[in-house]
């Protein structure tokens, strides 16, 4: 019953995208506010009924009817409820439906903040929003149907995947990562929209800067927390591997954050139009590879699922998309404007020319790491890997390069810098960078890539405190106001500029924590009976006894834990285990991790020996990791303090937009009894 | 929305193409980057067969043998192991010294990390086990292959 209804959802819901398309459509080309209503209405509708879908899912994992296929594959009886519930998104189907609940939900959203604004260009955005939402329910409809049923019913289910029901971080990371994902359709719909109705001025810009940054914070933070579940369950010591998955999340979130930066030079200079535009068109186009590449079986990967039917239908829609968009670029060429490259190399915009020449060099060079064994495969059957050190090697150069680009892009003017003026912003910065990279020298760092790191880090946080103290300072001055006061008024009249600092501090601060905990790690691997230790630096791990029991949430599942103490800087038990689940043919190590400011203490089990009751233990000490979560974080708040809607700026934009609402709209607003500013 | 009226500023020639400059510069020296050293990144994934296949060239070249772990073939520590690695044809001995992750054992698939010595034995010098075979799900109409036994 339950099933059925999430099935007919999703058939009702892809006729809702169709009709609201059809709607859309004829309501732009007539200029009818009444269609263009009524095609918002029916993208609400597609939102209820993806909502109803996902429930319909939600219930029957809860109530493991193992009637349907989805719940047979992914959930048991014992299974714990968070993890019956997260299983949602855990497989292919699932997945699949919780993307279309969220892309809904933006659609929905978007419509409904611009429903009395842009009435000539919303019902285009609509129009492409609608298509992409029909895409995802035909996907359910035909090849990823999560509500497929089995027969004969089987009393047990399969259960979660393995390493996806061991840590709850598996609840927050897939969410946010695909309400990144999903949201960058928005920018996409509205760049569109855009170039169909040749409305390609500073307007939409500023529109789809807001609608890029909220996603993109999303994205962020979907890829940090990844990060951090990687770190915590997969028990190799390390955060990033550069598997596919990793790489899929990572190319858009690049494309965006050069968009991000190139709009400002586009609304500032009126130049580099058309290649904002190829941005937001990028980063779209890469949302749909990253799902192709990870949920299609084309590349392996440690989070790829089974190799099934929508990978054609994913491979059609990449070169719908990109072919649709990138011509409707070529065809609006000619009003775009010109093209030329702004101003001087040594200038705020040359700046900025540069870092998205570095961003979208990283992008190919991620993009080219991750197809080549694929493309090397069907070429010449040979099957090949690119590592891990590949990428790095590859890779750092051009982020100690984004780096500096971070400091002075902000302290350089528009338009060009005479030599005084640089002379006056870097002397004290490049002080900075050579005290603390010759203090670290000193303490006996003798790595270069830390080394790098932090004269860059310092270089950077010395430029954008001069320019917060030379704000507020004269800001204090003209109004009388104390410093500190004089500073926040400033941020807060100024939340693009003084958020983007504090995104800047946090990569900063990651960059740093990268470079050491990637360098300066250290790590032994030993077996020990009870009683014997393991020492590395100043930690002593001292093995106590083996312990094997039924988890308690859990009773499939045999747990084997090595209780171990831990004496030196941190100290206290430790409980790295081993995770026996029926469905995996394979082991699962829970590795136990403490935590510190200064570094983390990292133990895996990898083998025990019931008889003798010997462990082999995996022994890290990570310098710093727990600074990639907090520059993390800092990014993310940073980037939210920018978005934030800003009181002054929103009803100057609704003075200025009221007047080109149509009467159409204003009779149909009156006619559904809506507020021109709710 | 304050929006700055994009400013016409006429940019000499000359400064545009030190512009263009920079960037074409840049751009070479990420390909170089990416392509000068990638002969040396790639690892060759090859079962026993396709190893032993190469004869004499095979030996000492970092790659990446694949296959299953064979059944009463693993002998010694964790940290001085052997065992045979096979692709059902062919099998190679593998000598491991750094243990390989928790979920080893025999009848795994494993991906080991290595070169092939003169004496025919394979050095490893990671073994990764091929995660879950059981992620991929099965094929249609078959019911889940794990019926608990009353645990």
């Amino acid at each position: 019953m339950i099933p059925t209804l999430g099935h007919a959802a999703v058939l009702v819901g892809l006729a809702a995208t169709i009709f609201a398309a059809a709607a859309f459509l004829l309501g732009a080309r007539r200029g009818d506010a009444a269609l263009a209503l009524l095609g918002r209405r029916a993208m609400t509708t597609a939102f209820a009924l993806a909502l109803l879908a996902c429930a319909a899912m939600v219930v029957s994992l809860l109530t493991h009817d193992f009637s349907v296929r989805y719940v047979a594959r992914n959930n048991a009886t014992t299974t714990p409820p968070f993890y019956s519930f997260i299983s949602l998104w855990a497989a292919l189907e699932g997945s699949i439906l919780f993307w279309t609940l969220l892309a809904s939900g933006w659609a929905a959203l978007v419509l409904h903040r611009f429903r009395h604004r842009l009435p000539a260009l919303m019902p285009w955005v609509g129009l492409v929003l609608a298509i992409g939402l029909a895409f995802f329910f035909a996907v359910m409809a035909w090849p990823g149907d999560p509500f497929v049923r089995t027969t004969p019913v089987g009393l047990e289910g399969n259960g979660p995947n393995a390493l996806l029901q061991n840590h709850p971080f598996m609840g927050l990371h897939p969410p946010l990562l695909y309400l990144g994902y999903t949201g960058m359709a928005v920018p996409f719909a509205f760049g569109m929209a855009a170039l169909i109705t040749r409305r390609t001025d500073e307007a939409w810009l500023g529109i789809v800067r807001r609608w890029t940054l909220v996603p993109w914070i999303f994205l962020t933070a979907g890829i940090v927390a990844g990060a951090w579940w990687s770190y915590e369950v997969l028990g190799w010591g390390g955060y990033w591997a550069w598997d596919p998955v990793e790489n899929a999340a990572l190319l858009p979130w690049l494309t965006a954050t050069a968009f991000i930066h190139s709009s400002m030079v586009a609304e500032r200079r009126g130049t580099l139009r058309v290649w904002t535009h190829a941005l937001v068109i990028a980063t779209f186009v890469l949302t749909l590879v990253g799902t192709f590449l990870t949920r299609s079986g084309v590349v392996e990967s440690v989070h790829s699922f089974t190799a099934s039917a929508i990978g054609p239908w994913f491979a059609g829609a990449i070169l719908v998309a990109l072919v649709g968009s990138l011509g409707l670029l070529v065809w609006r060429l000619p009003e775009l404007g010109d093209t030329r490259p702004p101003g001087q190399p040594v200038s705020r915009e040359g700046a900025f020319l540069f870092n998205n020449v570095l961003f979208l060099g990283i992008t190919f060079v991620v993009l080219f790491g991750t197809l080549y064994p694929m493309l090397r495969e069907a070429t010449s059957g040979e099957r090949v890997s690119l590592g891990a050190p590949w990428f790095n090697g590859v890779n750092a150069p051009i982020l100690v390069a984004l780096l500096f680009l971070m400091g002075v892009g902000p302290a350089l003017p528009w338009g060009g810098a005479a030599w005084r003026t640089m002379r006056d912003r870097f002397a004290l910065p490049l002080v900075a960078a050579a005290l603390t990279a010759g203090g670290s020298w000193l303490a006996g760092l003798r790595e270069a890539a830390p080394l790098v790191a932090i004269a860059m880090a310092a270089f950077v946080v010395t430029i954008m405190g001069e320019e917060v103290v030379r704000g507020a300072r004269a800001r204090g001055r003209a109004r009388g106001e104390a410093p500190p006061l004089a500073a926040w008024r400033l941020a807060t009249r100024n939340r693009r500029r003084y958020g983007g600092y504090v995104v800047h501090l946090g990569i900063a601060v990651m960059a740093v924590a990268v470079a050491v905990s990637a360098t300066l790690s250290s790590d032994v691997t030993a077996t020990v009976s009870p009683g014997e230790r393991v020492t590395i630096g100043a930690y002593t791990v001292t093995h106590e006894r083996v312990v094997t029991e039924r988890l308690a949430a859990d009773p499939r599942v045999v747990e084997t834990r090595a209780e171990l103490t831990l004496a030196g800087p941190q100290s206290g038990p430790l409980a790295p285990a081993l995770r026996d689940y029926p469905n995996s043919s394979t082991l699962i190590a829970t590795p136990a991790v403490r935590t510190a400011a200064g570094e983390d203490l990292y133990v895996t089990l990898l083998a025990h020996d019931p008889a003798s009751g010997e462990v082999t233990l995996h022994v890290f000490v990570n310098p710093l990791v727990v600074w990639i979560w907090i520059g993390g974080g800092i990014v993310a708040l940073g980037a939210v303090f920018a978005a934030w809607p800003d009181r002054r700026r929103a009803s100057a934009s609704a003075r200025v937009e009221a007047p080109a609402e149509s009467p159409a709209v204003a009779s149909a607003r009156l006619a559904t009894g809506g507020s021109p500013d709710a | 929305m304050t929006v700055a009226r994009p400013i016409a500023v006429p940019v000499p020639p000359r400064r545009r193409w030190g512009l263009l400059l920079g960037v074409a510069l840049v751009t070479g020296v990420i390909a170089w980057l990416a392509l000068g050293g990638i002969g040396d990144a790639l690892v060759y994934y090859q079962t026993p067969t396709e190893l032993l296949a190469r004869g004499e060239e095979a030996i000492g070249q970092q790659v990446r043998l694949g296959g299953l772990v064979q059944a009463g073939s693993l002998s010694g520590p964790a940290t001085d192991l052997r065992f045979v690695v096979t692709d059902g044809t062919h099998e190679i001995t593998v000598h491991s010294t750094s243990a390989p992750t928790s979920s080893f054992r025999e009848g795994v698939g494993v991906v080991v990390e290595g070169r092939l010595s003169g004496d025919g034995t394979f050095e490893a010098s990671r073994v990764l086990v091929k995660h879950d075979e059981n992620y991929v799900a099965p094929s249609e109409g078959e019911v889940p292959s794990h019926i608990p036994d009353g645990g």
